[in-house]
């Protein structure tokens, strides 16, 4: 039997959990081992996007994290956002626009697009590329997955308006 | 980096003196980023120092202090007259890099393509180190060698001061990259006094197609008491090749790395002058 086990515990997706861990452990790794497979395992480096997850609001690549470093803090996974049978407005759109090829980017394209609808007011270009610029898409070139964004993001947009 | 052991010490004194405990075995922690990319496998104990009130930003007479474990998307963020370090952390790596990174990762292990020290040895930074006692170092001492040799024995970066720019003070930056969020292939920045139309001193410093950020000394003096105009900035540019050894790397000749030094000098100074002018 192991001694000294390490354990982390946070808030996943509503519900405070407290997980065994090891302390070279990355976030990514935790969260797929535990079921939140929404997650992806892509460059492992930090450069794709894939495996985002939300830390207390803020996009971050699980990859580039120890799991002990999420200690005390909220995270949020994809499996947060919407389900199959309900889908959240974005993942509506990005159906409806044909946005989606092979998905293994997507639910990064949706955590980083999460953080900017909930961190932001106002959604000009300069904002949403900031926002998108760490999630690559090898399929789509982009446009597709930009016009669904941008198509929710003009309704919250005029939404906030009008109120 | 292996990581073998995970502590959380609750203040800058007892994470010093686990570090101290520790020596080479034990790494202060505080964004992490950089530790994915380390070669060396050699198990070692992280000691985080995220949770010991080190990240804010305060405006302090003459400077800004910027605590260690600051993130570099809340030194983008933060808007304040005569504050200008935005600009270059809007540039370095992605957005989900910066809300993790911080400043003093930037500054306390200085890899070759590093934006930040080049920023703040532009702007004449101050570093607070702490040993014990807080000790404050100039940039140009603290940057005049790799600054990890500095934390081996356990000491930590507790904030960095960045001087309030003044209303005739220009500050410019230019970072050449491939791609969005790629490594920089040169880094620029500067910071001009201006005195009418008279550059009263200067500051330029440069990285990343040099094996270690430093300033430009015979840029910088080819600029002061000159006029601020296009035609000194390109002859003060022209000195940058006997400053630094400038490298060809990543397809880049030698010759090409300077001259891209050159229009980068140029195009920074230019963007410096115009700030001073917009603020006097």
């Amino acid at each position: 039997m192991k001694k000294n086990p390490h354990t982390v515990t946070f808030t996943i997706n509503g519900e405070l959990k407290t997980f065994l861990t090891e302390p070279d452990e990355k976030l990514l790794a935790l969260l797929r081992r535990e079921g939140y497979q929404g997650a992806k395992y892509g460059c492992g480096q930090g450069t794709c996007g894939s495996c985002t997850v939300l830390m207390d609001g803020r996009a971050v690549y699980s990859c580039l994290l120890y799991a002990m470093q999420a200690e005390g803090r909220e995270i949020r996974t994809i499996e947060s956002i919407g389900t199959h049978d309900q889908p959240s407005e974005f993942q509506q759109e990005l159906i409806a626009g044909g946005a989606v090829q092979c998905g293994y980017c997507i639910p990064g394209m949706i955590m980083s697009a999460t953080a900017l609808m909930e961190n932001e007011t106002t959604f000009d270009d300069e904002t949403v590329r900031e926002y998108m610029d760490g999630n690559l898409c090898r399929c789509t070139g982009y446009e597709k997955i930009w016009t669904a964004l941008r198509r929710v993001l003009d309704r919250q947009e005029a939404a906030g308006k009008k109120k | 980096m292996k990581l073998c052991e995970f502590l959380r010490p609750a203040s800058l004194p007892a994470a010093r003196d686990n570090l101290r405990e520790l020596g080479p075995k034990g790494m202060a922690l505080a964004g992490g980023t950089a530790l994915h990319f380390m070669q060396d496998h050699t198990p070692v104990t992280a000691v985080d120092i995220t949770h010991l009130g080190l990240s804010y930003i305060r405006p302090d007479g003459d400077f800004y202090r910027i605590g260690a474990t600051t993130p570099l998307a809340d030194i983008q963020r933060y808007r304040a007259p005569r504050w200008a370090m935005h600009e270059i952390c809007r540039r370095i790596a992605t957005h989900q890099i910066r809300n993790i990174s911080t400043l003093g990762g930037n500054v306390c292990r200085v890899f070759p393509w590093a934006d930040l020290p080049v920023v703040l040895l532009a702007m004449n930074a101050r570093m607070v180190v702490y040993t014990g006692h807080d000790q404050e170092l100039g940039a140009d001492e603290y940057f005049k060698t790799q600054p990890a040799k500095r934390y081996l024995k356990g000491d930590l970066l507790r904030e960095v001061k960045v001087p309030a720019l003044r209303s005739h003070h220009g500050f410019g930056s230019v970072k050449v990259v491939r791609t969005a969020a790629a490594f920089s292939m040169v880094t620029i920045a500067c910071v001009l006094e201006l005195d009418g139309q008279n550059i009263k001193s200067a500051r330029v410093a440069a990285g990343s197609a040099i094996p270690f950020p430093r300033r430009l000394p015979s840029v910088e003096a080819a600029l002061t008491g000159k006029e601020a105009r296009a035609g000194v900035f390109q002859e003060a540019a022209a000195q940058a090749g006997h400053d630094a050894p400038w490298r060809g790397r990543e397809g880049m000749s030698t010759d090409y790395s300077r001259h891209l030094a050159e229009v980068s000098i140029l195009d920074a100074l230019e963007r410096a002058a115009s700030f001073a002018r917009e603020r006097t």
